[in-house]
């Protein structure tokens, strides 16, 4: 009894400090990843055509679709709260709800999301073939830094990623907030800009940036962090996609409502 | 056995591709920046305006002022002064300050749903304008907080309207009343009976009226009467054989009698005089008198001493017989 106790105990200290460390490595990969992305030095020849190659498979080939999937959700959704808030009488309360929670909330995530569907789950599946198969140990006897030849400019292509679909998408929506509330009158201009104004202000416009920042990184960083510290046999591959897959669905819920919470509480 | 890495497929103008997707994001993204600070008025010159408040409740910093609903400043900062009001510092561009005169109002009024509204309103704009950091009082409305006071208002005044309708109020009777004298007024002698109360009291005052009036026609021949009576006593009085010119040629000689009458009293006058000069040589005489009296008195006394004298020398008619008993 006692025995068993303390054996449980014991394990759940080391699942503890296992999770602590792999939490760890994930922040340690990442600062690094973002310092090498911000390096000039990083961008040789060879790298340079890797990262434009990332970048045009995570973002360049989703970037129609996601915009035309994003355009018809923000449409619906500025339908319905145009048509609740008038029905309510509270009309001129419905543009500036529509940019809060389409614009600051809704369509970062959503592009977070699509990214870590598409390529997120890629990147962990890849890398940790390539973990298993040894590539980077073959990379790096043929005198060639891993991290920077293959893992850096899949962070650089997931973050390029999300921004540009982010962006993309919620200057769509802005335009759509506009149309769905003044149809297409030039003279609601001036209270448009009245309220995009009111609404981004210094905090929510820097909050915003962080967090699609944060959001792309997290999308490339968590898979490959989870890829790299499975033990390398085969049949742990699955298990790699699984637990890096799950860790990003957290971090991604975690941040959201951290930003949430810093926004309106 | 894990397949073998295929060689990555060519992928063509993967760069410009890439940097063509990096310049729209950026571009975007600084389009999107750039409009916001144009939004949030960060190129717009602005002055300042204070509002001084006793209670900054409901005010937010990046709320509008607004000036015929149209959004023409906005609040910058809310601080605490040293004598615990609330003052308000707002942001008003140098285009819409025109708006703004030393005449104007401010408000800050709250809805029941919604944000707290600070409103400006000019009266007169002709006024000079409001100069750089005005302070201005703002006053406040709340419609949530008017509520409860309406309503007890409104409570009160239901109450007394009930009062009023009910049957047995003076209200009803009144209107009761009302219709009685309507009612009475419909007969044949109209407003009058209705006054009166019934139609043979309306019927007694028009008798009376009748009277009243062939009594005022011979009061009228009477007056008649009267005013030739007045002038016949003007004539016997005033005329002249008159009363009054008898009466003054009485006068005249009255005049005569009285002046006879003075004289006569001059010469009492005199005599008079002549009275009082005897009164004093009586008076002196009237003093000698005294002494003599004195004197006379004086020899009577010795007189009655001397017969006293006598009768005891001489007992002529004193009774000395002795009797025995």
């Amino acid at each position: 009894m006692h025995r068993g106790f303390s054996r449980v105990l014991g394990e759940l200290g080391t699942a503890f400090l296992g999770g602590g460390a792999s939490w760890w490595r994930v922040f340690h990969f990442g600062a690094l990843a973002l310092v090498m992305a911000l390096s000039p030095a990083t961008y040789d020849r060879e790298n340079r055509a890797v990262t434009a190659n990332q970048i045009y498979f995570t973002a360049w080939q989703v970037l129609p679709w996601f915009t035309l999937l994003a355009a018809l959700l923000s449409l619906v959704l500025i339908r319905i709260v145009v048509e609740t808030t008038m029905s309510y009488g509270l009309s001129q309360y419905a543009l500036e709800m529509v940019v809060r929670v389409l614009v600051l909330e809704l369509i970062p995530l959503f592009a977070a999301l699509f990214v870590a569907l598409r390529s997120g789950a890629a990147i962990n599946t890849e890398v940790a073939l390539m973990h298993i198969r040894g590539d980077f140990d073959a990379l790096r006897r043929a005198g060639v830094d891993p991290l920077r030849r293959e893992l850096v400019p899949r962070v650089i292509g997931s973050a390029v990623s999300v921004v540009a679909l982010a962006a993309v998408s919620g200057v769509i929506a802005l335009a759509l907030a506009y149309i769905g509330v003044y149809g297409f009158s030039p003279w609601g201009f001036a209270g448009y800009t009245r309220m995009v104004g009111h609404v981004f202000d210094l905090q929510v416009t820097l909050g915003l940036a962080l967090k699609t920042l944060l959001f792309g990184l997290a999308v490339a960083v968590i898979p490959i962090t989870a890829s790299l510290e499975t033990p390398r046999e085969v049949r742990l591959a699955p298990v790699a996609v699984l637990r890096g897959m799950v860790r990003l669905f957290l971090v991604l819920v975690l941040l959201e409502g951290a930003s949430l919470a810093v926004k309106y509480i | 056995m894990l397949p073998e890495p295929q060689p990555a497929p060519v992928i063509p103008h993967a760069e410009f591709k890439a940097a063509l997707l990096l310049a729209l994001t950026l571009a975007l993204i600084s389009g999107f920046l750039a409009y916001v600070m144009y939004a949030r008025g960060v190129f717009a010159s602005t002055q300042r305006l204070v509002l001084v408040a006793d209670d900054s409740e409901g005010a937010k910093v990046g709320m509008d002022l607004t000036f015929s609903g149209f959004p023409i400043g906005r609040v910058q900062r809310i601080e605490l002064a040293a004598d615990g009001k609330a003052r308000i510092l707002i942001d008003v561009p140098r285009e819409e300050a025109r708006w703004l005169r030393t005449s104007t109002v401010f408000t800050m009024e709250r809805g029941l749903v919604g944000d707290t509204r600070i409103r400006a309103y000019t009266g007169v704009l002709d006024d000079p304008p409001l100069p750089e950091g005005a302070m201005r009082p703002v006053l406040r409305g709340d419609a949530s907080a008017e509520i409860p006071r309406l309503i007890a208002t409104m409570r009160a005044l239901l109450e007394n309207l009930e009062h009023m309708s009910g049957a047995e109020s003076s209200l009803s009777a009144s209107i009761t009343n009302v219709q009685t004298v309507t009612e009475r007024m419909k007969g044949r002698y109209g407003a009058l009976a209705g006054v009166l109360g019934s139609g043979d009291n309306a019927r007694k005052v028009i008798t009376a009226l009748d009277r009243t009036n062939a009594l005022l026609a011979s009061v009228g021949e009477v007056s008649a009467k009267l005013d030739r009576m007045i002038v016949k006593a003007d004539e016997r009085v005033f005329g002249a054989a008159g009363v009054m010119d008898e009466t003054q040629k009485t006068i005249v000689q009255l005049n005569a009698v009285l002046r006879d009458a003075r004289e006569s009293l001059k010469k009492a006058d005199a005599v008079l005089a002549e009275a009082q000069a005897v009164g004093a040589n009586t008076r002196a005489a009237t003093t000698d008198l005294a002494a003599l009296r004195a004197e006379v008195e004086a020899s009577l006394r010795k007189v009655a001493h001397l017969v006293d004298e006598i009768n005891r020398k001489w007992p002529f008619a004193r009774d000395t017989q002795l009797k025995l008993p």
